[in-house]
């Protein structure tokens, strides 16, 4: 079982070293981004140059930028010539992908090309924030999940039922942001419920209650947006599944043993219906990454989703990567877990048996 | 028991949300940033917040007054005199204001613009943007009887060159180089120092230290002699600016409005979504909405509650949508080909549309409010059989399929880049594909990243684009949009001959007002009848105030208020009191 771990493990990091060095590459491929952000806008009159921006000072300043940010470099060991006859050349050690390869190494992310600052220190400031969000907003979601799946186990008999089923129908066909939106106009809104903040700052000179307090308020929203947009994927299965579960021949012979049937959904339903359910768990990593983007931007988060998507729009290469190689070694980290929680639950499949 | 908790949260989220009194006269002001700076390195400035901070932490030669839409003297006694040498160089003669000093007491000297203007040139530092806009000035030369007063020798002509000559903030020397060893290199040496040469050594020293001092992220490492310090910086959260104790600035009497700095305390609030700002906004979590989208505008003075709370106004700005065309493509090669298409926009319409009707419609790229304005010239309308008139005179004719063709040639079928992200650019793409498919003319639309769609035009890989081209009130140099020199930077329509060089070149130059009116009209009339592009009208700035805040000072200039001016009641008056 060892072994066979630290395989896995090996596994998924080079998978992840992979899908990093892919985005590496496809990023730089693309091309002209870091330089105009990097420029201002060429046809701003606003701003005068004396005599204008001709191509020669153009060109001249985007070479100044790639010198800059290390972008003049071949980008991997060789390249082939643009133009017939084509040519192979070989580059050494002194390009794009062997400096990052390097200095991931050594645990450098490097610089962000936006404001300079270490990649690693903005991820880690960013993911302070989503990981507390996430996980609380995972951990809601599979408590709600378990509680709402045993109770709709039996059957959309009664309007409760049905109606909680019908609710859940709706979130899932709900893209987040309007159901975030929604939220955010129904609690945070004057001229409705006026109850919960959307933003604003923390209260200054506050007592650690009321600072307690206002963070309990200001993540209810953002908190409440990802588990209503996972919620349905992790219920509705698992309530199909136990429902399933219950017409198997052993739950016939536990309820004609005397077992309640309450006492036969959990005591020997449930078990059997949590393996699909791993599957699931593990698939809700990209749900949440992709609901912390609109989540943080609709309410002013300065997340991880957040950063990554303002580094992609800004064509932020170091950070881009930075947070590709974090998001691919969660998932695959989420892949390995849900094989060794399988192996837990089912002896069965254990690689010795 | 059973309800303890539930009840405590509640107490506590009450407590969290209770509403905020009215704010007294030394309250923070609140302001909203749609995004976080990025970096605070006044050598840089990427965008608009960027350029807001700046202006809090350092102060320029010259500042934009925004009461009155013009540069005005701030770190400068005075505007520069000018003095024109020969056909292509400019003398201006600037001196500082005594009273400037940096945070450590020291005085704002003319080695200090110098050293500034050398930094700008220092290669390794992101100094590209200020080395493409300050590279017109070559030369400073210090008074060596009054360390305040320096000339900058400049290498162009025009008055837009007197004005922005003097909008860099100025860096202390005695804090970055405290050994001077800038002072040996002269401005131009390092402005033509070779890219493939390696930096002198001095050069590298002072690099390295400056990267060492980050004032991209910690802009407190060196002293400014700006009103305000950072006193806290949330990334991607919020901005905390603290006006400083004893600012020379607040000692010049009379105060001129670009040294007045009211609030004691200021934040940004970087909040992305637009909705979301507005709640904020309700809620007086916010103070200042600044560029408030055109249906939150709507909706906020539909709201009565708001409108107890808020004041709203709205400046025309000088940011213009336009609509060019790529005039080296065959298709479009012929002036009245281009004409008939800009007859198919609907400038009122779709300043409607998109714009509330706010906004100015203009028959070029000057605002009607400009003394050179040529109002002899009808303004653009939507006339689809005029187009039909000016395709046929330009050799279209149109097939039994409906479409258009000129003799053997393919049918006439287009492209439109615009950003996919601007909603007002999509109005003005839809727009255009209906009035000419009505018409038989196939418009395919390629909305794309801003970076794909800067490239394309480029390289002039489109038809027709839509975009926003910004000018200022400080200047009609529009050598970059329009010069042949700049055909694959910021010459998008590709237009351009010797002549029209000529005339581009001439107004940049003139300095005769009547002279100066005539090259523009006539400017105005061959863009008219050559259309490189269509100017569809003048976009506005919205704002929404607290309306117990004193001073609002709306402007067509970005960010379309003045932050600094704005203050508090010495005693709070009750909402709703006009």
């Amino acid at each position: 079982m060892g072994r066979w771990l630290l395989a896995r493990l090996g596994r998924a990091a080079v998978a992840a070293w992979l899908i990093a060095s892919l985005v590496f590459i496809g990023s730089r491929l693309v091309g002209g981004g870091p330089e105009q952000l990097a420029l201002s806008d060429a046809t701003d009159l606003s701003r005068p140059t004396g005599g204008g921006r001709t191509l020669a000072r153009q060109q001249a300043a985007e070479q100044a930028v790639r010198h800059r940010l290390g972008l003049d470099l071949p980008l991997f060991y060789f390249s082939r010539t643009a133009r017939p006859p084509v040519q192979w050349q070989w580059h050494g050690p002194a390009n794009q992908y062997h400096r990052w390869a390097a200095g991931l190494l050594r645990g450098d992310l490097g610089y962000s090309y936006r404001d300079g600052q270490p990649v690693g220190t903005l991820l880690g400031q960013a993911v302070a924030y989503s990981l507390p969000l996430t996980g609380s907003a995972a951990l809601l979601a599979v408590g709600l999940a378990l509680g709402l799946g045993l109770y709709l186990a039996p059957g959309p008999a009664g309007w409760r039922r049905r109606l909680l089923l019908g609710l859940l129908a709706g979130w899932q066909v709900t893209p987040l942001f309007l159901l975030a939106l929604g939220l955010l106009l129904l609690f945070a809104n004057p001229d409705f419920l006026n109850i919960l903040p959307g933003s604003g700052q923390a209260p200054e000179a506050a007592s650690s209650v009321e600072l307690v307090g206002y963070w309990l308020a200001r993540s209810a929203l953002p908190l409440l947006s990802l588990v209503l947009a996972v919620l349905p994927e992790l219920t509705l299965p698992l309530a199909a599944l136990l429902r399933h579960e219950l017409k198997a021949g052993y739950a016939t012979t536990a309820r004609a043993k005397g077992l309640t049937a309450a006492q036969v959904l959990r005591r020997h339903a449930l078990p059997n219906a949590l393996l699909p359910l791993v599957t699931t768990l593990t698939d809700l990593l990209p749900t949440l990454v992709a609901g912390t983007v609109v989540v943080e931007v609709l309410f002013g988060l300065p997340g991880g989703g957040r950063l990554l998507a303002e580094a992609a729009a800004a064509h932020d290469y170091p950070v881009v990567v930075a947070a590709v190689l974090l998001s691919a070694a969660a998932r695959l980290l989420g892949l390995v877990v849900a094989d060794v929680l399988y192996f837990l639950a089912d002896p069965r499949l254990r690689p010795s048996a | 028991m059973r309800y303890f908790w539930l009840g405590s949260l509640l107490v506590l989220l009450a407590c969290a949300c209770s509403t905020t009194p009215a704010p007294q006269a030394f309250a923070p002001v609140r302001l909203r940033w749609a995004r976080d700076p990025e970096t605070l390195d006044p050598l840089a400035l990427p965008n608009q917040s960027a350029v807001d901070a700046n202006n809090l932490l350092h102060l320029a030669l010259l500042q934009i007054d925004y009461q009155r839409n013009t540069y005005a003297p701030a770190l400068a006694q005075a505007l520069p005199r000018a003095q024109l040498i020969g056909d292509s160089l400019t003398l201006l003669a600037y001196e500082l204001r005594e009273a400037a000093a940096w945070d450590s007491g020291q005085p704002v000297l003319a080695t200090d613009v110098d050293f500034t203007l050398k930094l700008m040139h220092c290669p390794g530092l992101p100094n590209e943007n200020s080395r493409a806009q300050f590279g017109f000035i070559r030369e400073v030369h210090i008074d060596p009887a009054n360390p305040h007063r320096f000339s900058l020798l400049c290498r162009s002509q025009g008055q837009e060159i007197v004005n922005t000559s003097g909008d860099f903030s100025v860096l202390p020397e005695a804090s970055l180089d405290p050994e001077h060893t800038l002072r040996s290199f002269s401005l131009a040496a390092l402005q033509d120092w070779p890219a493939n040469r390696p930096p002198a050594p001095a050069v590298a020293a002072l690099v390295h230290r400056y990267r060492q001092a980050n004032v991209a992220r910690h802009p407190n490492n060196i002293p400014g002699c700006g009103p305000y310090r950072l006193a806290d910086w949330e990334t991607n959260r919020q901005l905390r600016f603290r006006h400083k104790i004893n600012w020379w600035g607040d000692n010049v009497q009379p105060t001129p409005f670009v040294l007045q700095a009211r609030p004691r305390e200021l934040i940004y609030s970087v909040l992305p979504d637009d909705a979301a700002a507005a709640l904020a906004l309700r809620r007086h979590e916010l103070d200042v909405y600044p560029q408030v989208p055109a249906r939150i505008f709507q909706q906020l003075q539909a709201s009565p509650a708001a409108q107890q709370d808020f004041v709203f106004s709205t400046a025309p700005s000088y940011d213009i949508l336009t609509v060019g065309f790529n005039t080296q493509r065959p298709a479009l090669h012929d002036k009245r080909t281009r004409l008939a298409l800009s007859h198919l926009l609907d400038p009122a319409g779709l300043m409607a549309a998109t714009q509330l009707g706010q906004g100015r419609r203009t028959v070029g790229l000057l605002r009607p409010d400009n003394p050179f304005y040529n109002d002899s010239l009808p303004l653009p309308t939507y006339a689809p059989a005029q187009a039909t008139a000016l395709l046929r005179q330009a050799g279209w004719q149109r097939s039994a399929d409906g479409q258009w063709r000129q003799p053997g040639g393919p049918p006439l079928a287009l492209t439109l880049r615009y950003r996919a992200t601007e909603t007002n650019f999509a109005t003005v793409a839809l727009q255009l594909r209906a009035a000419a498919a009505q018409l038989g003319i196939s418009i395919t639309l390629l909305p794309s990243d801003n970076s794909v769609v800067t490239t394309s035009l480029e390289t002039g890989d489109f038809d027709l684009y839509v975009r926003l081209v910004k000018s200022s009130p400080f200047g009609v140099n529009f050598m970059p949009i329009l010069h042949t020199a700049a055909i694959g930077t910021g010459n998008f329509p590709r237009f351009g001959r010797p002549d029209t060089d000529r005339l581009l070149a001439a107004i940049s130059t003139e300095g005769d007002l009547p002279r100066k009116r005539r090259l523009l009209r006539s400017f105005q009339v061959l863009m008219r009848e050559e259309m490189p592009l269509l100017p569809l009208f003048f976009m506005p700035y919205r704002l929404a105030a607290s309306r117990r805040l004193q001073h609002v000072v709306a402007s067509g200039i970005k960010p379309g208020y003045a932050a600094m001016a704005l203050s508090w009641p010495a005693s709070p008056t009750p909402a709703g009191t006009p």
